[in-house]
C-alpha cells in the first residue's frame, strides 16, 4: 500500500460519510458551470443581448462561486475535525506532521476532481434545457444552439480546482493541533449540563418579535429603512432562540414529570438538550440560510406571479393617447389602429375624454397645477376596467392617488380657474382606473355641471386629449398589440409625432417586466436551491460527526433492554427535531417577509409563497428520509 | 425453584467454511429463586459470552435457557428487548448510565420505558435508593459522584423493576477496593434482604467470595463448582485454591495472598 493508495482508501471506506459533501460540491460546481456554458455561448457573447443579462449572469457565477468556497471550507473543517481520534492513532504510529497534512491534502483533492468532473459532466447533460429554458424566457427568436465553449469547461474545472486546494491549506494552517491524549480522552468526557440564561431567552423572543412588528407593519415607503432594522432584530433573536430559549423551553419540559418520565421522552429529552446546544450554531445557520432561500426566491416568485395584476395596477389601460392641446392627432392615431384591431379580430372597447387644466392650492397653500376630469367620463373609464362606478355627492371631488404620492394631502379643496371658484371635500380613491404617468400626481375627478363650467373657461390649449382603449384579456394579444405599435412607432412612455402624441401600453410594460423578473427568477430559484441543499447537507455532517456516540449510548440501552422499535422512534423525533426545527423557523421568518412583500403587491403572494414552501419541504423531507434511513440502518448493527 | 435454567448451551462462532471456534461447548446450569451464583474463569473461557446468551443479548447455536419457566427462543426476536426490561437487571463493568441523565433519572428509566405512574416511580426510588445509601446523589450528575456510587445506582437500576434475575458483569472491575467493598456489601443486601436472585460473572476472588455457590468454567465447559460454607474467609481461600488448580495465566487473578 502506497501512501497515494492509503488516501484514496480512506474516502473509499469514507464514502458514506463524504457522499452529501460530495454531491453538495458537484452540484455546485453543476450550477457554476450551466451558467458559465450560457455565459461564454457564442451567440451570447457575440449578440447585443441586454447588458443586464450579462450582469446578471456573472453575479451569479460570483454568488455561487463565494457560496461554494465558504460551504468548502465550512465542510473540510468540520470533517477533519471528526477524524480527529483516527489521527490520533496514526500520530501514535509515527506519523508526522507534514505526512498527516499530506495525506489530507491528497484526499480532499481527490474529493475535489471527483466533484469537479462529475459536476462538469452533469451539467453538460442538464446546460441542453438550461440553454432551451434561457431562450424561453428571454423570448429569444431562435433557442441557442447546443455548444459547450471549451472555455466554460476551462474556467469552471480552473476556478473550483484552485478553489478545493486553497481550501484544505487553509484548513490545514488554522486547525488547532491537540496532543494525542487529547485527542484519545476527547470523545470520553462526559459533557457538562447546557446552561441557559433567561435574559438571553427573553431578549430572543423580544427581537425576534419586535423584527415580526416591523416587517408585518411595513408599506412601500418603509420597507427600505426597515429593511436593516429586521436584519439586525431577526438575526440575533434567532441566534438566542437556539443558544438560549430552546434549552430554556426543553428544560421547562424536563420540569413536567407526567410527561418527561412516560416512556422514551425522558431518553429523547434530555439527549435532545445536548444535541440543540451543541449544534445551535449550525441550526442557526441553516435555519437563517434557508430563510434566506425561501424569502428570495419567494419574492422572485410572487413579483412574477402577480406581474399581470401589477402591471394593470400601473397601467390600468390596455392601450392610451395622451396629447397637450391636439385633439385631432389623437382621433387620427386612434382610428388607425382601432382599424388595425378590427381587421385582426381582436375585441376591444374604447373611451375618449378631454381633460381640462386647473389650478388648485396644495397643502403648503401654494398652487399648483392640476387636471381634471369629468365625472362621467371617469365612470366609463371604470366601467372599461369592469369596475363598479364611483357616484359623487353634490360638492364632492375625486382625487386620484398614485402609487405613492401624497396622503397628507388636505380634505377639502377650492378649486380656482378665472373667475370660477369652489371648494369642494375630497374622496381619494388609488388611481386603478386610467394611464396617468402624463399627469404625474395631480388629477381631479369633478361632477358633471362643475367639470362644464370649469371646461369653459379653461385654456384649450393646455386641455389634455386623452384616448383609452380597452382590450379584454390583452395577454392573449401580446404580440399583436406590440407588433402592431411597433409598425406605427408608437411606442411605450415615449413621445411622437414630434412630441405631441404620449403614449401607454401594458403589453410593452407587461413584456419587459417579465423578462427582467423572469431572469432574476430564473438566477434566484438556483441559486436559492443551493443554499437550501447546502443547509441539508450541513445538518447531515453534523449528524454524522455524532453518530459514534450515539451509537454506544443505544447499544448500552439495549442491553437493558430498549426496544428497536423504541430505538427507532428516539431516533426518529431527535433526526425530525434537528432537521425540522430550523426549516420552521426560516418558514415562520420568511412568512413575515412575505407579508411585507404583500403589503407592497396588489396580487396575492398566498399562492406562491405556498407553492415555495411546498417545493423546497418536499426537498427538505428527501432529504431528511436519506439521512433518516442511513441512521437506522446503521441501528442495526448496535443488535 | 429455578428461575434461570440452561441446558447444553452452546455458541460456535465462524461459519462452515472457516475454522469454528467453540465459545460454550454443551454448558448447563441453573439458578435458584434468591441464589447468589458466581461464575468465574480465566480470560477467554467464555464467561462473557455465556453472560449474553443467558441475557438474550446474544443468541446460542444450540441449547435452551428458560427464564421463569419460559423459554427464551420462544420469544420473537422484537420482543426480546421488552422481555429482558421486566425481566431482567443488568449491572456492568463500565456502569452504562447515560451521563445525560441525573443519578435519579438513571434509576427510573427501565420504568419509565414501562410507563409505570409517577407514584409509583417515586416509592419505588426512595425504597431502593435508601437500601443503597445513595438517597443523597439522586440530584447529581454521572461525573459529579465516585465510581462506588455510581456502580450502586446502576444497581438499583437494576432491581427498580423488581426483576426475576439480575445480572452482574464484572461489576468491581472498575472499581478500587474500598469501592468494590461497598457494592459487594450491597449486593449481600439484596441477596439477603430481598432475595433477589443474582449471577454475577467475575475474574475477582474477592467479589466472588459474596456468592453462595460459584461455578468454574474453562474453554466453554463447566469445570467444578464450590459452595460457601459458614464462613467468608474459608470460601475466598477456596475460590483461590480452585483458580490456582484451574491453572491458565494466574497474572490473570489479583495478586491477593493470605
Amino acid at each position: 500500500m502506497t501512501f497515494r493508495q492509503f488516501a484514496f482508501n480512506n474516502i473509499r471506506r469514507n464514502a458514506r460519510q463524504y457522499i452529501s459533501y460530495f454531491l453538495s460540491s458537484m452540484f455546485a460546481v453543476t450550477i457554476f458551470f450551466m451558467y458559465a456554458v450560457v455565459m461564454f455561448h457564442p451567440d451570447v457573447m457575440n449578440s447585443d443581448l441586454r447588458k443586464s443579462v450579462q450582469y446578471g449572469i456573472t453575479a451569479a457565477e460570483i454568488i455561487i462561486f463565494t457560496f461554494s468556497f465558504l460551504f468548502v471550507l465550512y465542510s473540510t473543517g468540520t470533517f477533519i475535525k471528526s477524524r480527529q481520534k483516527e489521527f490520533g492513532l496514526l500520530t501514535t504510529l509515527g506519523i508526522s506532521r507534514s505526512q498527516l497534512n499530506r495525506l489530507l491534502f491528497i484526499e480532499n483533492s481527490i474529493i475535489g476532481f471527483l466533484s469537479i468532473v462529475s459536476g462538469i459532466l452533469l451539467g453538460a447533460i442538464l446546460s441542453k434545457v438550461f440553454l432551451l429554458t434561457f431562450s424561453n424566457i428571454l423570448d429569444l427568436n431562435e433557442p441557442l444552439s447546443y455548444f459547450i465553449s471549451p472555455l466554460a469547461v476551462a474556467i469552471t474545472a480552473g476556478s473550483y480546482f484552485v478553489m478545493f486546494e486553497l481550501n484544505i491549506l487553509f484548513v490545514l494552517l488554522t486547525i488547532r493541533t491537540k496532543s494525542i491524549m487529547e485527542l484519545f480522552r476527547g470523545a470520553k468526557a462526559a459533557k457538562k449540563m447546557p446552561r441557559f440564561s433567561w435574559f438571553l431567552s427573553f431578549l430572543s423572543l423580544i427581537l425576534i418579535g419586535s423584527g415580526y412588528y416591523l416587517a408585518w407593519t411595513a408599506d412601500l415607503l418603509t420597507i427600505v429603512q426597515r429593511m436593516f432594522p429586521i436584519l439586525l432584530l431577526v438575526i440575533p433573536g434567532t441566534y438566542f432562540f437556539f443558544t438560549q430559549l430552546s434549552v430554556a423551553l426543553a428544560s421547562m419540559l424536563k420540569k413536567r414529570k407526567a410527561l418527561y418520565y412516560r416512556g422514551t421522552n425522558i431518553l429523547t429529552f434530555s439527549d435532545l438538550i445536548y444535541k440543540i446546544k451543541d449544534n445551535a450554531r449550525i441550526l442557526f445557520f441553516v435555519s437563517i440560510l434557508s430563510a434566506v432561500a425561501f424569502t428570495s426566491s419567494g419574492v422572485l416568485f410572487g413579483a412574477f406571479y402577480g406581474l399581470k395584476e401589477e402591471t394593470e395596477k400601473y397601467t390600468p389601460n390596455t392601450l392610451s393617447f395622451t396629447s397637450k392641446g391636439n385633439g385631432e392627432i389623437i382621433q387620427e392615431k386612434v382610428k388607425l389602429i382601432n382599424k388595425e384591431l378590427t381587421e385582426k379580430g381582436i375585441p376591444y372597447s374604447g373611451h375618449y375624454s378631454r381633460i381640462v387644466h386647473g389650478r388648485v392650492p396644495d397643502f403648503n397653500g401654494k398652487e399648483i397645477s392640476f387636471r381634471i376630469l369629468s365625472l362621467s367620463d371617469f365612470q366609463t373609464y371604470q366601467s372599461l376596467n369592469q369596475m363598479d362606478e364611483t357616484q359623487l355627492q353634490e360638492n364632492e371631488a375625486i382625487l386620484l392617488l398614485n402609487a405613492i404620492s401624497a396622503k397628507q394631502f388636505p380634505d377639502e379643496v377650492t378649486v380656482n380657474v378665472s373667475n370660477y371658484e369652489e371648494t369642494f371635500s375630497l374622496k381619494k380613491i388609488q388611481n386603478t382606473v386610467l394611464n396617468s404617468r402624463f399627469f404625474g400626481g395631480y388629477l381631479l375627478v369633478l361632477p358633471d355641471s362643475q367639470y362644464a363650467q370649469l371646461e369653459q373657461v379653461s385654456d384649450p390649449s393646455q386641455t389634455v386629449h386623452f384616448h383609452a382603449i380597452e382590450i379584454e384579456n390583452w395577454t392573449n394579444y401580446l404580440d399583436e398589440i406590440q407588433g402592431l405599435l411597433q409598425t406605427y412607432n408608437l411606442e411605450h412612455l415615449k413621445f411622437t409625432d414630434t412630441d405631441q402624441v404620449y403614449i401607454e401600453n401594458q403589453a410593452e410594460m407587461y413584456t419587459s417586466l417579465k423578462q427582467g423578473f423572469g431572469l432574476t427568477l430564473y438566477f434566484g430559484i438556483f441559486i436559492s436551491v443551493l443554499f437550501f441543499l447546502a443547509a441539508g447537507s450541513i445538518l447531515y455532517f453534523r449528524m454524522y460527526q455524532d453518530i459514534d456516540q450515539d451509537l454506544s449510548r443505544y447499544r448500552s440501552l439495549y442491553k437493558i433492554g430498549l426496544t428497536r422499535k423504541e430505538m427507532k422512534q428516539i431516533a426518529t423525533r431527535e433526526l425530525s427535531f434537528l432537521f425540522f426545527v430550523p426549516i420552521i423557523m426560516a418558514i415562520i421568518h420568511s412568512g413575515f417577509a412575505f407579508k411585507a412583500l404583500q403589503n407592497m403587491l396588489s396580487a396575492s403572494v398566498l399562492f406562491p409563497s405556498l407553492v415555495i414552501f411546498g417545493s423546497f419541504l418536499a426537498i427538505h423531507l428527501v432529504n431528511f428520509m436519506f439521512v433518516r434511513n442511513i441512521y437506522i440502518t446503521k441501528l442495526k448493527k448496535v443488535m | 425453584m429455578n428461575v434461570l435454567k440452561a441446558e447444553n448451551l452452546s455458541k460456535i462462532y465462524g461459519n462452515r467454511s472457516n475454522i469454528q471456534t467453540k465459545a460454550i461447548d454443551s454448558l448447563s446450569l441453573s439458578v435458584k429463586k434468591g441464589e447468589f451464583l458466581g461464575v468465574m474463569g480465566p480470560s477467554g473461557s467464555g464467561k462473557t459470552t455465556m453472560l449474553n446468551l443467558l441475557s438474550t443479548i446474544d443468541t446460542p447455536s444450540s441449547g435452551t435457557v428458560e427464564i421463569n419457566g419460559q423459554s427464551v427462543s420462544h420469544i420473537p426476536k422484537g420482543k426480546l428487548a421488552q422481555f429482558r426490561r421486566r425481566e431482567m437487571g443488568f449491572v456492568f463493568q463500565d456502569f452504562n448510565l447515560l451521563d445525560t441523565l441525573t443519578i435519579e433519572e438513571n434509576i427510573v428509566l427501565p420504568l419509565t420505558l414501562d410507563k409505570v405512574n409517577l407514584k409509583d416511580m417515586e416509592t419505588r426510588l426512595k425504597e431502593a435508593a435508601q437500601k443503597l445509601g445513595i438517597d443523597q446523589i439522586l440530584k447529581k450528575r454521572t461525573y459529579e459522584v465516585s465510581g462506588g456510587q455510581i456502580q450502586r445506582a446502576a444497581i438499583a437500576r437494576a432491581i427498580i423493576h423488581d426483576p426475576s434475575i439480575i445480572f452482574a458483569d464484572e461489576p468491581t472491575g472498575n472499581l478500587d477496593s474500598k469501592a468494590s467493598r461497598q457494592v459487594m456489601e450491597s449486593f449481600e443486601i439484596l441477596h439477603e434482604e430481598q432475595k433477589a436472585s443474582i449471577l454475577m460473572v467475575t475474574h475477582d476472588p474477592f467479589a466472588a467470595s459474596f456468592c453462595e455457590r460459584i461455578i468454574f468454567i474453562k474453554d466453554g465447559r463447566l469445570f467444578t463448582e464450590i459452595y460457601k460454607g459458614d464462613n467468608r474467609q474459608i470460601f475466598f481461600q477456596d475460590i483461590l485454591n480452585v483458580l490456582s488448580i484451574l491453572g491458565g495465566n494466574t497474572d490473570d487473578f489479583q495478586t491477593v495472598r493470605i
